[in-house]
């Protein structure tokens, strides 16, 4: 029995040394946004500090990165603004609808986009919101309105760049490093298992490609980092590629028969363990192999899975050593990404309608200031659909917007009350966004929502400006308008339907179907067989979980077998096209006939055809030829196991 | 020292030093490969410090200068 001691992190109170490290860090951004918005006599101070608030993130590559996003953002909301406001101030209930058009527009184009960019999208929404609608009695102010959010966001950005730098935040690469890492190291127990033929299920592999393709939009942050930056980004987008690589070439050996030669997959596990390329010796082949004379023998395509996947492996390794050390792998991919247009219509539709609900219960009530609640509204919707799931955003936004309140005006009313020095309105907010930060670092998501929505919310209701106004009146409505928005919204987003978790698998795997056939029918689109892959592991990673049921279950096996087939497919199409100016034109040609109509037969006689020839291409035609014989055994597997599920809704 | 000519685009008005602080961004931005050739980060104890160092050095040359 062994003991495995851990060492506990350094912490106070149940966080570690580096949360509160962040929590300062974010504090003293805040003062110095603050201090250089009053300083500058800017129009909107506050929008400075909610700046520092959104982009707190405890890397410095992170923040940076969301910091141009949301320059750009601002750049692209503005110009909408101005210009919805130009075509539509006039009419106003025409605004409205063309500001949730705008807003449903947004969220398309995030429903199409990943990570920080679809952060980006969703800004250039409420954005307009912010600028327009707040102004819409006064459409003549719209344009000093934009430049004041736009130099109180700028200068937000210099404040917290500026304060990361200083203070020593982190570098995302060691994280990024190590979570990577994490992720080999369950690709390689997933590929022992396979190898031991304990036939993992096929949930298991769907969350393992779900995992590595979610790790795509992390990646852009490391560029910002440091002037290595994008040589580590590309790095890093080889290694997840390598990664999925892997996954599918342990895959193959779920083709392969259990009973052919154990000892040598056993060697293969081993060979794994010691990390290195060295295949193991394959032993003679069993006795019934011997029956079938004409077919090759399963030793070829054993050999050849086993090498590639060690091959894989050390793609993967070295794509770890080159992130660490800033240099970049013999073969570098990208990771291009798949876009789910349904569902982002979808959405954008939703969001749209989302809007439009509220604004119509504003227009009836004539409340003077409601625009600035509706323009909250278009806040939750925009910070929820980065979310994976808007509704739970909403309901945790309803939740947090009563304990910001009573933050905020403990902040305002019992411990600033009244003084208008800056030193001590810097001190009342330290415990604030100290301990907002704080939650928004811990691991549990529901406190970490809550954290990161308090931080933005208690600067929002609490507003500071020069000089300072203690209006319990203002507090009071801007409290109540946080709250309204946040209950509307989610009433709009209970009252107006999502679509079932089945109608999004359909589409899915209506997608996964037509793209197989224009793999087989050679039409497939300019990337590699490697990035292609990757692209293939990103959407079934979306597949929406049908939980443990048998229906579900079946769905991800058949995208799984979709996978497989369409990856051995391509990788035999892009060697084969090695020998069309060679002598062996006609045997590639047939073998590719032979992959179009997935005739197994027929890529068995060319693979032996491949395997006989006596041209100068020997050593290449030899290889190609274990590569099909492989081909042909996953082809086989795939359709014998699986026949298309119908989901009838 | 000289004085600061004004920018003004579409009629509006934009300030000397948001002027220079862009383009000490942009220098700053194509020197990046040029840094990493010259391994820059392993110069210094606290690359980002330096970096932001050399951005503020950019900055006050330019102000000067034109």
């Amino acid at each position: 029995m062994t003991v495995a001691t851990t060492t506990r992190p350094l912490g106070l109170a149940g966080a570690p040394v580096s949360a509160w490290a962040f929590g300062i860090r974010i504090w003293l951004a805040v003062v110095v946004a603050l201090a250089a918005s009053f300083w500058l006599e800017l129009e909107a101070p506050s929008t400075a500090a909610i700046t520092v608030a959104i982009l707190a993130a405890p890397t410095r590559g992170q923040a940076l990165e969301k910091a141009c996003y949301r320059l750009l953002a601002t750049l692209i909301g503005v110009a909408a603004a101005i210009a919805i406001t130009g075509l539509f101030s006039q009419a106003r209930d025409l605004l409205l609808a063309a500001f949730a058009g705008w807003i449903g527009l947004c969220v398309y184009a995030a429903g199409l986009l990943d990570g920080n960019r679809a952060y980006a999208a969703v800004l250039s929404g409420y954005t307009v919101a912010i600028v327009a609608i707040q102004q819409i009695d006064t459409p003549q102010n719209v344009f000093e309105t934009a430049v004041a959010r736009g130099a109180a966001i700028a200068v937000g950005i210099a404040a917290i760049a500026v304060v990361n730098d200083l203070l020593g935040a982190p570098d995302r690469f060691p994280q990024l490093a190590s979570q990577l890492a994490a992720l080999h190291r369950r690709v390689r127990d997933y590929a022992k298992a396979v190898l031991r033929s304990e036939a993992p299920d096929a949930a298991a592999a769907t969350e393992l490609l779900h995992d590595v393709a979610v790790l795509r939009s992390e990646m852009a942050s490391l560029a910002t980092e440091s002037e290595s930056g994008s040589i580590r980004t590309a790095t890093a987008r080889s290694t997840v590629v390598a990664l999925v690589a892997e996954v599918q070439a342990a895959r193959a050996f779920n083709a392969l028969p259990a009973t052919a030669d154990p000892a040598f997959r056993e060697n293969t596990v081993a060979a794994l363990d010691r990390s290195n390329e060295r295949l193991p010796t394959a032993a003679a082949v069993g006795p019934d192999e011997a029956d079938r004379g004409a077919l090759p023998s399963l030793s070829v395509p054993l050999t050849r899975a086993a090498r590639e996947l060690l091959r894989r492996d050390a793609e993967v390794r070295e794509g770890l050593a080159g992130l660490n050390a800033g240099s970049l792998p013999r073969r570098t991919w990208r990771t291009p990404l798949y876009r789910a247009q349904p569902v982002a219509v979808a959405a954008g539709i939703r969001a749209a309608a989302c809007l439009a609900l509220p604004s119509v219960f504003y227009v009836l009530a004539g409340w003077p200031t409601a625009a600035a609640s509706l323009s909250l509204v278009a806040i939750v919707i925009g910070l929820g659909a980065t979310t994976p799931n808007p509704k739970d955003f909403t309901l945790l936004a309803f939740i947090a917007a009563p304990i910001a309140t009573v933050l905020a005006g403990t902040l305002e009313f019992l411990m600033l009350d009244g003084v208008n020095e800056f030193p001590l309105l810097a001190l009342a907010l330290a415990p604030f966004m100290i301990g907002a930060t704080v939650v928004m670092a811990q691991p549990n998501p529901l406190l970490s929502g809550l954290g990161r929505l308090n931080l933005i919310f208690i600067l929002g209701i609490f507003a500071p400006s020069n000089p300072p106004s203690y209006n319990p009146e203002a507090f009071l409505f801007t409290s109540l308008f946080v709250w309204l928005a946040a209950g509307l919204l989610l009433t709009a987003q209970i009252l107006i339907p999502t679509e079932a978790s089945e109608r999004g698998q359909r589409w899915i795997m209506a997608s996964v179907r037509r793209d197989f056939e224009r793999v087989l029918s050679g039409w497939d689109r300019r990337l590699a067989p490697e990035e292609a892959m990757f692209r293939d592991a990103a959407r079934i990673g979306r597949i929406p979980a049908g939980g443990t049921s048998p229906r579900g279950n079946a769905v991800l096996k058949e995208a799984l077998s979709y996978f497989d087939r369409a990856a051995a497919i391509r990788f035999c199409r892009a060697s084969l096209a090695q020998l069309v100016d060679t002598s062996l034109s006609h045997l590639a040609a047939d073998a590719q006939k032979a992959l179009a109509a997935q005739d197994t037969r027929r890529l068995r006689e060319a693979c032996l055809a491949l395997e006989h020839v006596s041209s100068a291409e020997r050593a290449l035609a030899e290889e190609i030829s274990a590569e099909l014989a492989l081909a042909a055994i996953i082809i086989d597997a795939a359709t014998q196991t699986t026949a298309p599920v119908e989901i009838v809704s | 020292m000289h004085s600061f000519p004004e920018l003004i685009v579409g009629s509006v008005f934009v300030a000397p030093f948001i002027r220079y602080a862009v383009a000490a961004l942009i220098v700053f931005l194509v020197l990046r490969p040029i840094l990493h050739l010259c391994r820059f980060a392993e110069i210094f104890s606290h690359p980002a410090v330096a970096e932001l160092s050399l951005y503020v050095t950019i900055l006050g040359w330019l102000t000067i200068a034109f």
